[in-house]
């Protein structure tokens, strides 16, 4: 259960925040993309999946990871179980997350109810919903509960937040202040807006983090600096992904360090958005241990104190984990 | 050899007996299966669903068609455990209810990658079950326009049914110019399409039954039941009589070979709290003898619910 401090919910119930050693912020352990799991040439062989998600994991708890946060939310993928056995057999504390976003994957029981109109989910039915995961327990639906989710997590369109995604952001907002977890946000195309929408419903800038941050067109924008004077993590977390939407390491390298001469050290979070299995849409098949055998050693090349590293693999991370 | 394809195994069409042509075991929008509160433990979906269905079968029922799409909760291992145990044949469905009701990955998908889950569905199997779909869904989304989406599932469910044989089951029958205009593009005879819920209390002003009939198509008067003299109606209700009349109407016009009729009832709903007192066995309780007391004999009666759904059930191969 949430509420007492200073610890963390993972799968395998409340740990110490202390415990949780070098963290990954954002990273999926199964991504199933919502209705992939009927699709005629997607298999799901559970055996299968297991061995590779436990190789990925003993790999990062070979590097001196300690924990792995599943931030793909409640409807992509998310196996309760598996992560629980997973986590027994890896010693990896794995942190499951509640929420769901952006509309598009969203199931049509939140758009096109059957009421008449059908009128798509507010705020307050998400927050519900969200909440219960983290008071009751998770959904294996139709089945039970298990656990209690540690992040509540959610995502606005690509194009521009849309009305159901104001809805879940708002809901995923209530559902911090309710249980004290806290929220990850992914942006659509204006972080600080997307930002501001949380912060609105009165949740302390410090229970966010918005990800993404390393996105070209945020970059440009001057973004992650401006989530950081609002007080809010800044992750940057697709570490490792050279692509056209995202600046390259050596540019997240040099973010790096502008936030922490700027004195936001303690705003830095790192991630690489690596997908442990992905089924029905393109892998990130980074190893999670990225971070830390690739792009530490590149932070601290260019001059990065080992606190700060310390302070942006651990502190912070567990600062953000740790239910208020 | 004329066959059906049923979840136990495909089956001679004159086995098919009494049908009804539109019903689900269970629906539940996507999605709502993350809501604890419309969860149900197996001991009490059995306790639902088993009672009905043996009442079916008594009544002199043959054969369920459950038109349950892929993303709402149909569940083909348990259609199997139900068949099996109460004698009713059911034919399952691939497809889906509408463009609104499609997850993300099917939504995205291309005309091409849907023909192939259909066809898939239909001549492989459903997941891993070995069940064979016997009909193919599709349907309008909510808004009474088609999307883009439904007309992409509409032309895949077109190529799939010429491909394979089994028919289309349509989930409203509004817009219909353009899904008459997919079905004539892609060469399908409109005698495979069964064009649903013609009488729904929400849709039937708007609905163009005879102009869809003129056009070949088969016309589902499939909402039987859902009546506002109920206690508790759903919005798409609509008065007894009304209904009953249309139909009356409909038959009377010479086109008692183009209707098929059916109650649209959940045995056991999934992820909406259903209409109390409404079964698949309206068709016995009432709409049956509310036929006969409008005049109609026996033979009408098995023209509207035996033969007209074996002639387009059949595999046409």
């Amino acid at each position: 259960m949430s509420g007492k401090s200073n610890t963390v919910n993972t799968v395998l119930g409340p740990v110490p925040a202390e415990e949780l050693g070098v963290v990954s912020v954002h990273e999926a352990l199964l991504s199933v993309a919502p209705g992939a799991e009927y699709a005629f040439d997607i298999r799901l062989d559970r055996a299968e999946i297991f061995e590779t998600l436990a190789a990925k994991l003993k790999d990062f708890r070979a590097h001196g990871g300690g924990t792995i946060v599943d931030s793909t939310g409640m409807f992509h993928g998310r196996d309760v179980r598996l992560y629980e056995t997973l986590s027994r057999t890896t010693g990896v504390h794995i942190v499951a997350s509640t929420g769901q976003g952006p509309e598009e994957k969203l199931g049509g029981y939140f758009l096109t109810p059957q009421t008449n109109p059908p009128t798509p989910w507010p705020a307050e039915k998400f927050a519900d919903l969200f909440t219960k995961e983290i008071t009751e327990g998770m959904v294996v639906p139709r089945v039970e509960r298990r656990g209690a989710a540690g992040l509540v997590a959610t995502a606005a369109t690509e194009e521009g937040m849309t009305a159901t995604d104001e809805s879940l952001f708002r809901g995923a907002a209530r559902t911090a202040l309710n249980t004290g977890v806290a929220v990850s946000i992914r942006y659509g195309n204006d972080a600080v807006h997307d930002l501001d929408v949380v912060l609105d419903e009165k949740l302390p800038a410090d229970r966010v983090v918005v990800g993404g941050l390393d996105r070209e067109d945020a970059v440009a924008a001057g973004a992650p600096l401006e989530v950081a004077r609002r007080g809010a993590y800044v992750a940057l977390d697709h570490v490792g992904v050279e692509d056209e939407a995202h600046i390259t390491d050596a540019e997240r390298v040099a973010l790096v360090a502008d936030l922490v001469r700027a004195g936001f050290g303690n705003r830095v979070l790192l991630s690489s958005n690596a997908t442990g299995v992905a089924k029905g849409h393109p892998a990130n098949d980074l190893p999670y241990s990225y971070v830390l055998t690739t792009f530490v050693p590149l932070l601290e090349a260019q001059g990065l104190k080992p606190e700060d590293t310390r302070r942006i693999l651990v502190e912070n991370p567990r600062d953000l984990l740790s239910a208020r | 050899m004329s066959r059906v394809n049923t979840v136990l195994g495909p089956i001679p069409t004159e086995e098919l007996g009494l049908v009804a042509v539109h019903e689900h075991i269970g629906y539940g929008m996507p999605g709502s299966e993350l809501d604890t509160k419309w969860w149900k433990t197996p001991e009490q979906r059995y306790e639902e669903t088993v009672p009905k269905l043996r009442a079916f079968h008594e009544y002199g029922g043959g054969t369920f068609v459950d038109a349950t799409g892929i993303c709402n909760g149909r569940d083909v291992d348990y259609y199997k455990s139900l068949s099996a145990k109460t004698g009713v044949h059911i034919v399952a469905c691939t497809g889906f209810v509408g463009g609104d009701t499609a997850l993300w990955h099917f939504a995205k998908a291309s005309v091409d990658y849907l023909t192939r889950q259909f066809v898939h569905e239909i001549t492989v199997g459903i997941g891993d079950t070995g069940s064979l779909a016997g009909v193919i869904k599709v349907g309008v989304s909510r808004g009474g326009r088609m999307t883009d989406l439904d007309k992409r599932i509409y032309r895949a469910a077109a190529r799939a049914s010429l491909t394979t044989g089994v028919p289309i089951l349509t989930h409203l029958a509004i817009d219909a110019e353009n899904a008459i205009a997919i079905f004539n593009e892609e060469g399908l005879p409109l005698d495979r399409v069964l064009f649903g819920h013609v009488d729904d209390g929400v849709n039937a002003d708007k609905t163009r039954d005879v102009w869809i009939a003129e056009q070949g198509g088969r016309i589902g008067f499939d909402t039987f039941g859902y009546e506002t003299e109920l206690p508790d109606p759903p919005f798409w209700a609509r008065p007894r009589k009304e209904r009953l009349d249309h139909f009356l109407r409909f038959i009377g016009e010479g086109r008692l070979k183009q209707a098929l009729a059916s109650a649209d009832a959940n045995c056991s709903p999934l992820g909406w709290p259903g209409v109390k007192g409404h079964t698949v066995n309206y068709i016995f309780e009432d709409l049956i003898p509310d036929l006969r007391a409008a005049g109609l004999d026996e033979a009408a009666i098995k023209t509207i619910f035996v033969d007209n759904p074996a002639d387009f059930l059949t595999i046409q191969k």
